[in-house]
């Protein structure tokens, strides 16, 4: 139970991303002889420290018909131990101020610690014993269980939950990513206290896992007192995020779901690019001139500024293990939804025909690598942009070059992907509200 | 290496959880009126520009309410030296993000910038508060887009919905009881003079507070300031609006049939709201009370209600000590399909009461002393948060450099005093209770 560590040196030191000259902080690296990987960058200028262990235990692999499982987990491993009853636990996390949090989505499994420098100690204990310890109580989970049941039932009163739903069921009929994480009620009743301890045998292993860590706390501080704690960890999943299937496209659907509002929310979905897409930096700089960049998109001055058709209308992408959703969505008064999907359509339509320009581009490149710093100015956000770097195994300069790969997209490079993304006749649309006439 | 790390730690903020956790304040009056406070924090290249106005939805007249809102979108519809929409594309372009937020109290416009950009937004600001074009074709545009906003976030959403009505009944006079958003009946009749009306009388240098936070130096941003807002025509503050609500005479109630999934249960009561110096002791016990009902993994009302008793599936609890002249206190419990609402609204005040006459145990009283700490230190980690706080707090009244004060008030908080202000607001007989109950469809 050695734990010998590899300390890698840090990779990238001081750098200039762009001519606003940033500095990009340090990523430190660290490997536990279990395979852990930890991530480390240094903020001493709050005494608080925050983490994030990442596992792939998402809920792509919840069983058929069992979907929740995976995010049931992560609320069993924090509610209670095997050393500590749901009673003692809180107590003894609350007197502490020990935030502790967890969480599943398609990939992942994950859980999260936020401390006072000064509880540091406690709060990796803590931690520890939640990863490794669990409790398995019958009762606490057949009231969780119930509880979530109750919570998934009143979150269908959400449009963008019934949507959402809906969404992952056309994209990925026949894949993980079918479901919401949280589950529905159906599925949810369906979960046994054995499909969580046998998702937690199997998955919730060191190799493969990431501990992002940002804080006032050096690595050998932080290593002092991870070690003893994880040393003990051993394994490797059965199933890695590597063996994540490519999903099949699928045959564009229209689908309404009838709710009593007086607004219709309108989204529009198709498979986007996955976290290694060669053309990443496109897409991204492609979804921000649609709809990802607020007020200067495409979509949100079509349909609210020049149209007052909406409030909200955005699109966003998720790249994960495999191709993930490409989503364009909108909530507008029920009889004028027809008129801000045609809007909708057009503006996809003119970009895939290549109307985008120079002017465009720039303002979008200008807006991602001017605000660089500002994604990185907190510890959970920097706990965040680790947690993704270590997982989906991206280079740790990864930080550091992000400027330079936005910079270096063309224009032709974008054009290219609108051609392979914004063909209006390959999205799904689902409308949740009111059937027309009612 | 070495210059990164000078980066990171030379302007370390030297404080523990123990002393407060607040960085200096530097603050500049103007003599229009206008305020500057900044918060200097050196360890990122990043700014926040926050400017505060000491209006709200409690400056509206009735038949207007919504009005204070408005300005949220106008304020991005051009000014005289601003084209629609430029003041954000310029946001933009230096890689800022920009929003504004509305309440009874206040209104607040930001900026997340990069720090060498907060002169030019400054000034840009400044403009758009001078000068704002309030054109009639951009205002019938947006008072559409400000309808679908209302529908989106209280119309449709059947636990929103209850509570606009909720505090609507549980208020007499106080203007907590209009919303924010306004009635959708007053958003179909408002009209461009009435927004015109709104800003000649309350878009003046002596409502604003000027909140920077981060990679700045004070001195430069006085500058700024002093040749931006500062240059303002002085001109005449009203009085704002905060009638004294009268005590409740018993317990009121409502139900709101609407198409929901699953009941909710709410109460709420008027309870006061902090003045330093005068009730330091009764508002902090409130805050503290309430964080023993609500707060952390062993919170009262979840671990007797949602764990114990099986009454709800989950509980909240809220108590907004920074608010102007009276607080709505509440309590709710989500109700899952065979939890009823006189069950969980029995157990609700038992539980209260429970904590009123035999008090908190000594852990629990400093555990949530910590927690309470512990969130303001957690809460310097977010350069929009400092500023937020910092600007709500002058916007309200109590003023910012009370940020120390209000900590140590929490440190002194004692079981009685917990008792005693559960004894005094949080009764039965003050409460205003809602009732959220699913259509049934026949």
């Amino acid at each position: 139970m050695k734990c010998m560590l590899k300390l890698t040196a840090a990779l990238f030191l001081y750098t200039f991303i762009t001519p606003a000259a940033q500095a990009i902080p340090v990523i430190e690296q660290a490997q536990l002889a279990n395979g852990l990987r930890v991530l480390l960058m240094q903020a001493h200028n709050v005494p608080m420290v925050s983490m994030r262990l990442t596992v792939p235990a998402g809920s792509r692999l919840d069983a058929p018909e069992k979907g929740g499982t995976a995010s049931l987990l992560a609320s069993m491993l924090t509610d209670h131990t095997a050393k500590q009853d749901y009673v003692a636990w809180a107590d003894m996390l609350d007197a502490q101020a020990i935030r502790l949090g967890s969480g599943a989505s398609r990939d992942s499994l994950s859980l999260s610690l936020t401390v006072l420098k000064e509880a540091l100690g406690e709060g990796v204990d803590a931690f520890s014993e939640a990863a490794l310890n669990p409790g398995w109580s019958k009762k606490r989970f057949a009231l969780l269980r119930r509880d979530a049941v109750s919570s998934a039932q009143k979150s269908l009163e959400e449009p963008g939950v019934r949507a959402a739903e809906e969404t992952a069921a056309v994209l990925y009929p026949a894949h993980g990513y079918g479901h919401r994480s949280g589950g529905s009620v159906a599925s949810l009743s369906r979960i046994k206290l054995r499909d969580l301890q046998m998702l937690y045998a199997r998955q919730f292993k060191p190799q493969g896992a990431v501990l992002a860590v940002s804080g006032d706390v050096t690595m050998k501080e932080l290593l002092a007192l991870i070690r003893p704690r994880f040393a003990g960890w051993k394994g490797a999943p059965e199933v890695t995020l590597k063996a994540t299937p490519e999903p099949e496209t699928t045959t564009p659907k229209n689908k309404h779901i009838s709710m009593p509002t007086r607004q219709m929310t309108v989204q529009l979905s198709r498979l986007g690019p996955s976290r290694y897409d060669k053309a990443f930096f496109a897409n991204m700089l492609l979804n921000h001139i649609l709809g990802g960049g607020g007020f200067s998109s495409k979509l949100m001055g079509e349909v609210r500024e020049q149209r007052g058709l909406a409030y909200g209308v955005y699109s966003y992408f998720i790249p994960l293990a495999v191709s993930g959703p490409f989503v364009i969505s909108l909530q507008t008064r029920a009889d004028q939804a027809g008129e801000a999907l045609a809007v909708v359509q057009n503006v996809m339509r003119d970009m895939y025909a290549g109307k985008i320009t120079k002017v465009d581009l720039d303002a979008a490149k200008a807006n991602l690598t001017g605000g660089f710093a500002h994604r990185l100015d907190s510890n959970g956000k920097r706990v965040g942009l680790m947690s993704m770097i270590g997982f989906y195994g991206m280079p740790l300069d990864y930080l550091a070059v992000w400027g330079e790969r936005i910079n270096a997209v063309t224009l032709a490079e974008v054009k290219a992907e609108a051609k392979r993304f914004l063909a209006p006749k390959e999205w799904h649309i689902i409308e949740a509200g009111p059937i027309k006439g009612e | 290496m070495r210059r990164y790390f000078l980066f990171f730690t030379l302007f370390f903020i030297s404080f523990s959880a123990q002393a407060a956790p607040f960085a200096k304040l530097h603050q500049a009056d103007f003599a229009n009126g206008a305020r500057l406070i900044v918060e200097e924090d050196h360890s990122a290249p990043v700014a926040i520009v926050q400017i505060w106005l000491k209006i709200g939805g409690r400056d509206e007249v009735p038949g207007k309410t919504g009005l204070a809102h408005v300005f949220e979108h106008m304020m991005f519809k051009g000014s005289k030296h601003l084209a629609a929409g430029e003041f954000s594309h310029r946001i933009a372009a230096m890689g800022g993000n920009d929003n504004a937020f509305t309440s009874h109290d206040y209104t607040a416009y930001f900026e997340i910038i990069p720090a060498a950009k907060v002169d030019e937004v400054l000034a840009m600001e400044a403009e758009r508060f001078a000068n704002l074009s309030l054109r009639k074709n951009d205002f019938a545009k947006e008072i559409r887009v400000i309808q679908e906003e209302r529908r989106m976030r209280t119309d449709d959403d059947p636990n929103s919905r209850m509570f606009e009505e909720l505090s609507s009944v549980a208020l007499r006079l106080h203007p907590y009881r209009e919303p924010v958003i306004g009635w959708m009946q007053d958003l179909k009749k408002l009209k461009i003079d009435d927004v015109r009306a709104f800003y000649k009388a309350h878009y003046i240098p002596g409502n604003v507070t000027v909140v920077v936070v981060g990679d700045v130096d004070f001195a430069d941003v006085k500058k700024t300031v002093a040749r931006t807002f500062g240059k303002l025509k002085k001109r005449v503050v009203t009085a704002r609006f905060n009638p004294v609500e009268p005590e409740p005479i018993g317990p009121k109630r409502m139900q709101a049939m609407l198409p929901a999934q699953l009941p909710m249960l709410a109460v709420t009561m008027p309870v006061p709201v902090w003045h330093p110096g005068k009730n330091d002791t009764q508002a902090a016990a409130l805050a503290v009370a309430t964080e023993i009902l609500a707060g952390g993994r062993a919170a009262v009302l979840n671990r007797e209600i949602v764990d114990r008793q099986r009454k709800a599936f989950a509980t909240a609890a809220g108590y907004d000590p920074f608010s102007m002249g009276i607080d709505l206190w509440y309590a709710y419990g989500m109700l899952g399909p065979k939890q009823t609402t006189a069950g969980f609204e029995n157990a609700l005040w038992a539980t209260i009461e429970h904590l009123r006459d035999n008090g908190p145990k000594v852990a629990q009283l400093a555990s949530a002393k910590r927690r309470m700490i512990a969130d303001e230190v957690f809460a310097q980690d977010s350069l929009y948060m400092r500023a937020k706080q910092i600007g709500m707090m002058e916007s309200v009244g109590i003023g910012a450099d009370k940020r120390d004060a209000w900590l140590a008030a929490i440190r002194k908080v004692s079981a009685k005093d917990v008792q005693k202000v559960l004894a005094r607001w949080i009764t039965r007989q003050r409460a205003t209770t809602g009732i959220l109950q699913p259509e049934t469809h026949s």
